[in-house]
């Protein structure tokens, strides 16, 4: 059995794994340039899902004071293009909570997403839509919704005791808006 | 294992007397029950967590003791997070190089540093208990806790930094005794994890005395959420590694020879450690892939710098599963994979680590995703997040400092290890617990099941309609759950079993420390990894470039939001 010195099962056995050693060694370096490669490729392709900073503005109490921020919080920019302005508040999404965001199938569109208090995480279920809320800071991501359907707007950033609740409501309706 | 050790593994090396380090295996043995009876209280409301992901809501019934789903969250997470990890991690880093070294550490400051670390815990556990801090153990301002919490949770960072202190001083003893010789391995290893975590502790330290400790006391009235984020996940990301590399001491340094062999390579274990102290730091951004306030480039190059980080983890797969391999074919395993199965899977203390070892696969292959920036989006915050961590922590960390118990309570107390047979069935109800969980966490995760939320008090016909979908990957983590929590159940009768069991001669087994076959001495790998000061410094420069301009925007456009307790 085994011994505390070097006998010729072991000098064989260290041969072989100094070899394998530098090969290992490649594949990991080689797997991870591949990974990082892909990473990015997906980023170029899906630029709009990439978090980006809309503006810093000076009181995070008061968002919906913001220009952009008024009224239904719905703008069209084109054809079949919209801006949302998004605001998370102990426990609500406006718009989603209380009137579900209504918009025709194929339309794409900006969210301009901020908190009114803590932190919200801005997650819509079924989508690769994930930016956080938070006070004092406006941030977007695009995204089209390509089918038909009720999307949900999941809060995935802990927020009190209602987190679980703040659910707000996406529907894309069947017909094409011209 | 104790008869692993006498019959298979090398022959013993000197062991002092049990009188001469009696203070030394005292002062271990406090933090470690200390941090596995915060551990038990930790499984204890976890088991409650992956219940309510089931849909089953037990929280009425707790009261007066929890009062939500989210104060229990908060004591999981702080408990099972910080508290056990960082007693048995202190306690662990600065026994070990002793042993290893054969000198006496600074008793004086080890003793310190448990008080310390002891009085921030009641604090905390204070805020904790009283509801008042419910902010889970990320603490986002502006929510908004106690002081106790906050000054509490201050307390055991800086008690967590002290035993780098004990562990530099003994290091710089043995090299003046031994001038021009190679720091010895596990020695080596715990400098390394330590002043990693000296680095890694700037972010929350400067959170924590900067933001958030004189918000609590009054002393300020905002606070800046991003910027307190920012610095939490400076830290936040090279704790895990903080978390991680104590488990990887006993994987490379112990475990090759409690399995019957010896550890492949010295040098590449060294190499191992440096990567990760030198990948780890820069990298925490990549938990805020996102959030706006950060420019897109940066993300871009934290995920070249995160994925890096999977290096030093391939490596170490490689470099463990042949040492495991060399001891599987010296105990007669032949072919392909005969070996796998010559392990000694009857000595629980092994096949804890080595189970650890295989759910770990997993762990990083999941890390991988989430590291890759566009396709976090998908997982991010979602229960991907703790089923990954479940799977690399709970496994890592939790799973190998169990096995290591069952040799190193012998060791410490002279008691018998209570029962082999309840402490392998603990260890496979562990392991199959948890990989049920968490695979399918990692499932419902992908449906975009929120992280972190008390889906269970939702009304069931809506808790159907968001998550109905993944109702069976759901129940599957509640099963998961159950299933881990018996096994903790096995594993503290053997724990407590032990520790109040008979004393009897033999029981004290020495510390496995391995062999090598490549050692490190001669190797111009060791020598180029062996300053460990100059490899702080450029560690540190490397995460001052990436970090300042990621801090930039913040400091020019700072965020004064008021404090909210909303719970």
């Amino acid at each position: 059995m085994t011994t505390s010195t070097p006998d010729a099962f072991e000098d064989q056995f260290h041969h072989v794994a100094l070899r394998h050693e530098r090969v290992w060694v490649f594949i990991a370096v080689a797997l991870i340039a591949v990974l990082f490669l892909v990473a990015v490729w997906f980023v170029v392709h899906d630029y709009g899902l990439v978090a980006k900073t809309t503006q810093f503005y000076s009181n995070p109490n008061t968002p919906s004071q913001l220009a952009e921020f008024q009224g239904s919080g719905v703008k069209q920019t084109g054809p079949n293009s919209y801006d949302v302005y998004e605001i998370g508040r102990a426990w609500s999404w406006t718009p989603g909570t209380a009137t579900p965001l209504t918009l025709p199938v194929g339309a794409h569109v900006t969210f301009y997403v901020t908190s009114g208090d803590v932190l919200h995480g801005f997650e819509v279920q079924g989508t690769s839509i994930n930016l956080t809320a938070i006070p004092g800071v406006v941030g977007h991501v695009s995204y089209t919704f390509d089918k038909p359907g009720t999307f949900y707007i999941v809060c995935n950033e802990y927020c009190g005791a209602g987190h679980q609740a703040m659910i707000g409501k996406i529907i894309i309706t069947g017909a094409k808006q011209s | 294992m104790s008869a692993v050790l006498s019959n298979n593994a090398p022959r013993a090396l000197a062991v002092p007397t049990a009188g001469e380090i009696a203070g030394e295996k005292k002062m271990l043995l406090a933090f470690w029950v200390t941090g596995f009876l915060a551990l038990a209280v930790g499984i204890a409301i976890g088991a409650l967590q992956s219940t309510n992901y089931a849909g089953i809501d037990l929280y009425p019934y707790l009261q007066p003791f929890l009062k939500s789903y989210y104060q229990g969250l908060t004591m999981h997470g702080v408990l099972n997070a910080y508290v056990f990890t960082f007693f048995t991690i202190s306690g662990w880093l600065m026994y070990l190089p002793a042993r290893e070294l054969k000198l006496k550490p600074n008793m004086g400051l080890a003793w310190f540093t448990y008080a310390l670390m002891l009085l921030g815990t009641l604090m905390a556990a204070y805020g904790m208990f009283d509801n008042s801090s419910s902010v889970l153990y990320t603490m986002y301002a502006p929510l908004k806790g106690s002081a106790w919490f906050y000054l509490g949770v201050t307390l055991v960072v800086v008690a967590s930094i002290l035993p780098l202190i004990v562990v530099l001083e003994m290091r710089a003893r043995w090299k003046r005794a031994n001038p021009g010789q190679l720091t010895p391995l596990v020695t080596y290893m715990s400098a390394t994890t330590l002043l990693m975590w000296l680095l890694a502790a700037l972010g929350a330290g400067t959170e924590a005395v900067f933001l958030l400790d004189p918000w609590s006391l009054g002393l300020t009235n905002t606070i800046d959420p991003l910027l307190a984020r920012t610095l939490f996940w400076w830290t936040g990301h090279p704790i895990v590694y903080y978390w991680l590399m104590p488990g990887y001491v006993s994987i490379y340094a112990l475990l090759p020879r409690q399995a019957g062999g010896k550890l492949i390579s010295d040098p590449l274990a060294r190499l191992a450690f440096l990567l990760l102290f030198v990948f780890s730091l820069p990298v925490g951004t990549h938990h805020q892939y996102t959030d706006p306030g950060i420019s897109p480039v940066m993300k871009g190059i934290v995920t070249a710098l995160t994925l890096s980080v999977a290096i030093p983890s391939l490596i170490t797969a490689f470099t463990i599963a042949l040492s495991l391999e060399y001891a599987g074919r010296r105990r007669g395993g032949t072919g392909l994979m005969g070996w796998w199965g010559k392990l000694p899977w009857k000595d629980p203390s092994v096949a804890a680590q080595v189970l650890a070892l295989v759910a770990f696969i997993f762990g990083g292959a999941g890390g991988i995703v989430n590291a890759s920036w566009q396709l976090d989006n998908v997982v991010h915050n979602t229960l991907w997040i703790p089923a990954h961590f479940h799977l690399t922590v709970g496994m890592m960390t939790t799973l190998v400092f169990m096995g290591v118990s069952f040799w190193l309570l012998p060791h410490i107390t002279g008691r018998k290890l209570y029962s082999r047979k309840i402490a392998l069935t603990g260890v496979w109800l562990w392991f199959i617990g948890l990989m049920t969980w968490g695979l399918a966490g990692h499932w419902a995760g992908m449906d975009g099941v929120p992280r972190r939320a008390w889906v269970s008090a939702l009304p069931h016909d809506q808790y159907m309609q968001l998550y109905g979908a993944v109702h069976p990957a759901l129940i599957l983590v509640g099963i998961g759950g159950a299933i881990a929590t018996l096994g903790a159940i096995l594993y503290y009768i053997v724990f407590f079993g032990t520790l109040f069991g008979k004393k009897e001669a033999g029981a004290m087994v020495e510390i496995p420390f391995t062999e090598y076959i490549t050692p490190a001495q001669g190797s111009a790998l060791a020598r180029v990894a062996e300053p460990l000061g100059l490899w702080t410094l450029i560690t540190f420069i490397i995460t001052l470039a990436v970090y300042i301009p990621v801090f930039w925007p913040m400091l020019m456009n700072p965020i004064h939001a008021p404090g909210f307790v909303l719970w």
